[in-house]
């Protein structure tokens, strides 16, 4: 059951607060003892200042009411630390709570500084304290507050490298807060800075990079329109570079992201390349689909995997999300996924095959031979298949399919004098901007 | 005067030292006239009883020595004049000496240049170059002074030539500096060897073993005279060694140690100096240092010496030395573990008196020296041994056996850096020892662990037999500073020869330098490739960008870079990978210069003359004849693969065959080999290859396998049934597909069955590779899935049509050519594509880039790659086809770009510059030698 859950893998690239809303999936699902995922709660926790949470979760796993000194002790060390920041952050929360004061500040940064240094006697000091304070409310769980915060300091801070970190603070708290379209935002944001930055080592970037594409998933799987910008975001060649170097695993997301959308077809021979460099790397039923079906065209074997995807797709806290409708849920993405991967193996199938037995075809497409029938009409009336059924002798037809030589050729040229007339008028601007100067 | 020396000469030498003179003039008088029998003579002497036996030509002598008298007379004033820097008296002295020349050959009636003379001239020439080197003391001189020195600088010049032969020879035995002529010289050596024999430094001694034979003679004419006779014997040095030292131990000081050991390495260097002689000096003086930090600035002199035993670049340091040498940088580990306050430093010049400081001084004390670089050194001499010993005597392998002890020295030297924090160093000592293990098989590796063991074993019985001279110490003088062993003698090796690797290349990827880290990256991953870790191997290739950078690096790296990829190539055939195995592999034998390429022998070239400069600096690159990688295998390897991708291909493209080429090399051969009027049963490996090819083309893959098989290097691989095995599948594999490309239009229908049986391959296999034929449009067929058949199109384009479609395909290679200008010149703006490579680029060194595999890399380019062509080419046209963005259009053109320009084109860029690298850097490979050797 366990053995394709990827938490271990993730886990290390996300904050250790983003980790809880996998394991209390993992929870849910029952794939580990429960003692197992409280301990590690509390592990997480132990490092956080939400100890209330880790104490409750102490007394469900031992069962007792008593709570450990160490426990007791930070507990109070973090109401304490929480008062000095609070005090510290003071002034500067205060003018920003009062909207009257708020609406003074303007778009010029300097200027936000001079005029708080000038009539609030809000100077730097009072600012770090803000981050501190922000950062402080985040370890306390409480993410809106923390967004709020690290969104001013933002506006205010010119230390680019704290800059940089509030944001990923931002981005984590909104996730945690499942403000899906702003996490969004933050995402892209941070993507920029990412991109441009120079860092001191290639590693450190491609590092960041990773870090950005663990956190994104929860975006991507929850936002609407997540599947193609999953597709946007891995698929450069930059952030396929990093999976491949140092997370092959979220090679699994992308292919979802892949099979479920069907207009991507243009990067998926690439795709399947990049699957197949890294088959030693990592391999999970997904990815072995893919390669079944489009490198060894082995469609038993395609067969095996569609089903062990399916578990997979279930036991993965992204791919997996439930929704509740009335009194059963689903899994919107599980029945995506399954209808296009027949779809997958169907076409593959029919390209290289003149006759097809309907009855193996049926078995292969894990239907009956009713569902099968049905299907592939619904497929010929919309046109998707260029086929007939014989129905006498329980086949499909396909219409043999040859391109027209003649088409071909245009096609060939067709894009040739697109591509020409675009390097003349190039040429041209280039000359004009020369001979100009 | 004369019978004074002949009475002297039973007695004490010791009185006479200012006779020395009249001594070197009478025995030159004496070598002049008895010179061929010398060596009667020397016994004589040593019997002390020649008196008598001279007796009547004792009137002639005197007369003779007379002339003598005057000659030395005359070379005394030459050496006062040199004193003072008088070139006016020595020009003068000079015309002299000839004219008495004259006069001693007329009386001696010989033709012999009597050796007095020579070194006069020796002298004179040495101390005429000195002082035109000396361009400061020139410009000083007076006028006439430096008049004179021009003049004598002619006249030596044209005199000197009459005597070419004999001051060379004299060169060639400058055993010392000291008065007296040639054959006394011989005498005092040989005989301060048996001295030093008598002495404690016996070990230092035994190993010479230039000298040891005529030592064992001498042992027993000296022996007798042990009490005064040695001592009257010994060279004037060390004798005053003796003096200073021997005679009194207890009132030696630091001062006179200090004093005697400033003097010794003064003349380091130095024409007649004796190099051999110095290291025992040296030897002595260590045990007499009064302080371990003197000690070990003695020892570090000592080191280098020995170094300086073997003056030239291309031979290698007598064995023995290099055993004494590592012994003492030993000693000189352990002085420096025991003393952790003594700095060794080659920065900062230490304080004159810093060694002054005793044992238990607290401080720090600087000594100079470079441990790292003394390593270096150690390890470049033994390579030149190994390279220059004949691999196929014992002698070869006698010397291997000395590697652990090489791997002991590193190994204390790197922890000893490490303790000290100096990683830098450290790391340039790991990559030392990576060098020694890269090539090692595991099981080889575990023979040189289980030598490294036994060894040890063996060394303890030779230590013990090592104590008798340690009880002998005492009797002469007791060595001040006795140093214990603390450092191990025994190297550990982990278990497995791939930890020992990863610890020391993690180390090396830390700390080293940029040459370091890449070799060490290189070693890292020919070892990898030799255990079979295909993948991991080409990832560090890959994301060390190392084939871009490798132009540039030196020669050796360059080796070694070859060397790598020959191995990558192995291990990719091993494991199945014939289109990786094939693109490692074609590099390598596209220019025909395999030997030269991997250092394994010279190769000859018909239009290339070396010049015997160039012949001398490869052979000073060659590998060891057990490092080499098996030539056979290799072109065996690279050949079958070539055949396992080209066969296919010739038959898919029959009508086209010079549009497509895997691989140039075997089409050639494989014309060669058709051109020939009757083919005889295979003889070398090319023949076998051809055979199976002419097998596999015809679709009869048993015979194709036999062929193969019945190549004898298999036996060399370790896992030769799997491999064998493999190669029976892929070659099944490829004669399905040649197979159908070539008798396809003849069926209109084909049953699976029926190609199973005949193939021999497994029905989901089977149908797998057609199927995959299918999809890629190389065969124009679908399944009949309830027959089971395979039923052929007949879609064959007919002359027009293929014409056209050619042309299409050279249009768009035309407007992509277009467009790569442009953005060359312009350096692209609206193609995006430059941007796109940068950014492959900033991974440098982190990333295992994706796309960039293809486009640097053209090992993927064998199925995989053609497959991208061929939708290029043909019907697929993906690139064109509506819909396509501009971003994946740029992506494509890599793959695409490189199957047009062709492997050979791409790469013979490559290779070329490569080859040219080669070419110029020959100067630079020398400068490289002398700065490890500095």
């Amino acid at each position: 059951m366990a053995t394709h859950d990827l938490t271990p893998r993730i886990a290390p690239n996300l904050d250790r607060h983003l980790v809880f809303p996998l394991l209390e999936f993992l929870q849910e699902r029952q794939l580990y003892p429960d003692e197992q995922i409280l301990k590690a709660k509390i592990e997480l926790l132990n490092k956080t200042n939400m100890v209330d949470y880790a104490m409750d979760i102490h007394k469900s796993l031992y069962r007792t009411e008593d709570v450990p000194q160490d426990m007791v002790e930070r507990r109070a060390e973090v109401v304490a630390r929480l008062k000095a920041l609070e005090e510290a952050a003071a002034p500067l929360v205060s003018f920003l709570q009062n909207p009257n004061a708020v609406q003074e500040l303007r778009a010029d940064k300097q200027y936000n500084l001079q005029m708080l240094n000038d009539r609030y006697q809000i100077g730097t000091d009072q600012i770090e304290a803000l981050y501190q304070y922000a950062k402080f409310q985040f370890e306390c769980g409480n993410y809106s507050g923390a967004a709020d915060y690290l969104y001013q300091y933002r506006a205010l801070c010119t230390n680019s490298e704290r800059s940089l970190s509030a944001l990923w603070g931002k981005l984590a708290a909104e996730i945690l807060m499942q403000n899906w379209d702003i996490a969004f935002e933050e995402l892209n944001r941070l993507k920029e800075i990412i991109d441009s930055k120079s860092y001191a080592s290639p590693l450190n970037q491609v590092q960041s990079r990773i870090w950005l594409m663990h956190w994104s998933l929860f975006i991507f799987f929850n936002h609407d329109n997540g599947r193609t910008h999953i597709i946007d975001l891995f698929n450069q060649d930059k952030y396929l570079n990093a999976i491949q170097t140092n997370a092959p695993h979220l090679l699994r997301y992308l292919a979802t992201a892949l099979i479920v959308n069907k207009r991507r077809r243009t990067q998926f021979k690439d795709f399947i390349k990049v699957i197949q460099q890294e088959q030693y790397a990592f391999k999970d039923p997904i990815t072995e689909f893919l390669a079944c079906v489009y490198v060894n065209y082995d469609f038993d074997g395609a067969q095996k995997k569609m089903r062990e995807c399916e578990e997979v797709i279930l036991n993965d806290p992204f791919l997996g999300k439930r929704v509740e409708e009335g009194s059963f849920s689903t899994v919107p993405l599980r029945d995506e996924f399954l209808e296009n991967a027949r779809l997958f193996i169907f076409e593959t199938y029919c390209r290289i095959h003149q006759r097809i037995d309907m009855g193996v075809l049926s078995d292969k497409l894990n239907l009956n031979y009713e569902e099968a029938e049905r299907w592939i009409v619904n497929l010929i009336t919309t046109s998707k298949l260029d086929a007939k059924i014989d129905s006498k002798s329980g086949t499909i037809v396909m219409e043999p399919n040859h391109p027209n030589v003649y088409q071909q050729i245009i096609d060939h040229t067709k894009a040739l004098s697109g591509r020409t007339y675009k390097l003349v008028n190039q040429l041209l601007e280039k000359a004009q901007t020369q001979a100009a100067r | 005067m004369s019978s004074r020396f002949w009475t002297a000469q039973g007695d004490s030498d010791t009185e006479e030292e200012e006779s020395d003179y009249e001594d070197g003039v009478e025995r030159g008088g004496a070598a002049g006239e008895s010179a061929p029998h010398a060596g009667s003579r020397y016994l004589q002497t040593n019997a002390s009883d020649s008196d008598d036996s001279d007796g009547q030509k004792r009137v002639v002598r005197s007369a003779k020595d007379k002339r003598f008298e005057e000659m030395s007379a005359t070379v005394d004033q030459m050496k006062n004049a040199m004193k003072i820097n008088d070139w006016v008296s020595l020009q003068e002295s000079f015309d002299k000496i000839n004219k008495q020349l004259e006069k001693v050959m007329r009386v001696t009636e010989s033709d012999k240049v009597p050796t007095l003379y020579i070194k006069a001239l020796v002298m004179l020439e040495d101390f005429l170059s000195q002082a035109l080197a000396n361009k400061d003391a020139k410009k000083k001189m007076s006028s006439s002074n430096a008049k004179a020195l021009n003049s004598m600088k002619q006249k030596l010049k044209k005199n000197n030539k009459q005597y070419e032969d004999l001051i060379n020879k004299y060169r060639e035995h400058p055993e010392s500096e000291e008065e007296g002529d040639e054959d006394e010289e011989m005498e005092e050596d040989e005989d301060s060897g048996s001295e030093f024999e008598e002495d404690p430094s016996k070990i230092a001694m035994r190993s010479d073993s230039e000298e040891d034979e005529e030592d064992e003679e001498d042992r027993e004419d000296s022996a007798a005279e042990v009490g005064g006779g040695w001592e009257k014997k010994m060279s004037k040095k060390d004798k005053l060694m003796d003096k200073q030292f021997m005679k009194d131990p207890s009132e030696i000081t630091w001062d006179t140690v200090n004093k005697k050991f400033k003097e010794i390495v003064a003349v380091r260097g130095r024409k007649g100096t004796g190099r051999i002689e110095q290291v025992e000096q040296l030897t002595f003086l260590t045990r007499v240092a009064k302080t371990p930090a003197q000690k070990l600035e003695i020892l570090f002199s000592v080191v280098s010496a020995q170094f300086d035993v073997n003056p030239s670049l291309s031979g290698h340091m007598p064995i023995n030395v290099w055993k004494k040498c590592v012994q003492n940088m030993l000693v000189i580990l352990d002085i420096l573990v025991q003393h952790s306050n003594i700095l060794v430093d080659d920065v900062v010049e230490p304080e004159e008196n810093e060694t002054q400081k005793g044992a238990d001084y607290k401080g720090t004390i600087r000594v100079w020296g470079n441990l790292v670089a003394f390593l270096e050194r150690v390890d470049v001499e033994f390579f030149k041994s190994l390279q220059c010993i004949d691999p196929h005597t014992r002698e070869y392998v006698e010397r291997l056996r000395d590697e652990p002890l090489f791997l002991v020295l590193a190994q204390n030297v790197q922890d000893y850096l490490e303790r000290v924090g100096d990683f830098k160093a450290a790391a340039k000592v790991a990559l030392r020892r990576v060098e020694l293990i890269y090539y090692k098989p595991q099981e080889v590796y575990d023979a040189m662990k289980n030598l490294a063991e036994q060894t040890e074993d063996t060394e303890n019985g030779e230590s013990e037999a090592g104590e008798e001279p340690r009880v002998e110490e005492s009797r002469g003088p007791p060595a001040f500073v006795v140093t214990p062993e603390v450092v191990p003698r025994k190297p550990t090796f982990p278990e497995n020869s791939r930890t020992l690797m990863d610890i020391l290349v993690s180390l090396i990827y830390n700390h080293g330098d940029e040459r370091t880290k890449a070799r060490a990256m290189l070693c890292d991953i020919y070892h990898h490739a030799i255990l079979d870790e295909f993948s991991t191997a080409r990832d560090l290739l890959l994301m060390s960008h190392l084939q871009d950078n490798v132009q540039h690096m030196d020669i050796s790296t360059q080796i070694l870079f070859n060397r790598a990829m020959a191995q990558l190539g192995l291990c990719a055939f091993r494991v199945g990978l014939i289109a990786e195995g094939h693109g490692c592999l074609s590099e390598l034998y596209s220019g025909g210069r395999v030997k030269e390429l991997l250092a394994q022998g010279v190769s000859q070239s018909r239009y290339h003359e070396k010049t015997p400069e160039q012949e001398r600096i490869e052979r000073r690159r060659q590998m060891p004849y057990h490092m080499h990688i098996n030539l056979e295998l290799l072109e065996g390897v690279h050949l079958i693969c070539a055949m396992l991708l080209e066969v296919p291909n010739m038959a898919a493209n029959t009508h086209d065959a010079k549009r497509k080429v895997i691989s140039k090399t075997f089409r050639r051969l494989l014309e060669v080999s058709e051109r020939q009027t009757f083919t005889g049963p295979p003889e070398n490996v090319r023949d076998h290859v051809m055979a199976a090819t002419r097998a596999l083309s015809k679709g009869d893959f048993q015979k194709a396998f036999d062929v193969i098989k019945s190549l004898d290097f298999w036996k060399l691989l370790r896992n030769r049934e799997d491999v064998l095995e493999m190669l029976r599948a892929k070659i099944k594999e490829e004669a399905l597909r040649t197979y159908l490309f070539t008798y396809s239009s003849s069926y209109n229908t084909l049953s699976l069955d029926q190609l199973t049986k005949m193939f021999d391959l497994s029905e989901t296999l089977t149908h797998s590779i057609i199927s995959k034929m299918m999809v890629m449009e190389e065969l124009h067929a679908s399944w009949d899935q309830p027959t089971r058949c395979i039923v052929f199109h007949d879609v064959e384009h007919t002359r027009l049509q293929a014409l056209s479609f050619q042309l299409t395909d050279k249009l768009s290679i035309l407007a992509e050519n277009n467009e790569r200008a442009y953005e060359a010149k312009i350096g692209g703006g609206g193609l995006d594509l430059p941007l796109r490579r940068r950014d492959g680029q900033d991974y440098a060194g982190a990333a295992a880039v994706g796309g960039k595999w293809q486009d640097n890399f053209s090992f993927s380019q064998g199925r995989q790659g053609s497959s991208g062509v061929r939708t290029g080419y043909g019907a697929g046209g993906r690139p064109f086809g509506p819909g396509s963005s501009a971003g994946t259009f740029s992506r494509d053109r890599g793959g695409q770009s490189r199957g047009t320009g062709g492997y050979s084109g791409g790469y013979q860029s490559t290779r070329s510059a490569v080859r040219g690298s080669q070419m110029d850097t020959s100067t630079r490979m020398v400068s490289l030698n002398r700065g490890v050797r500095a």
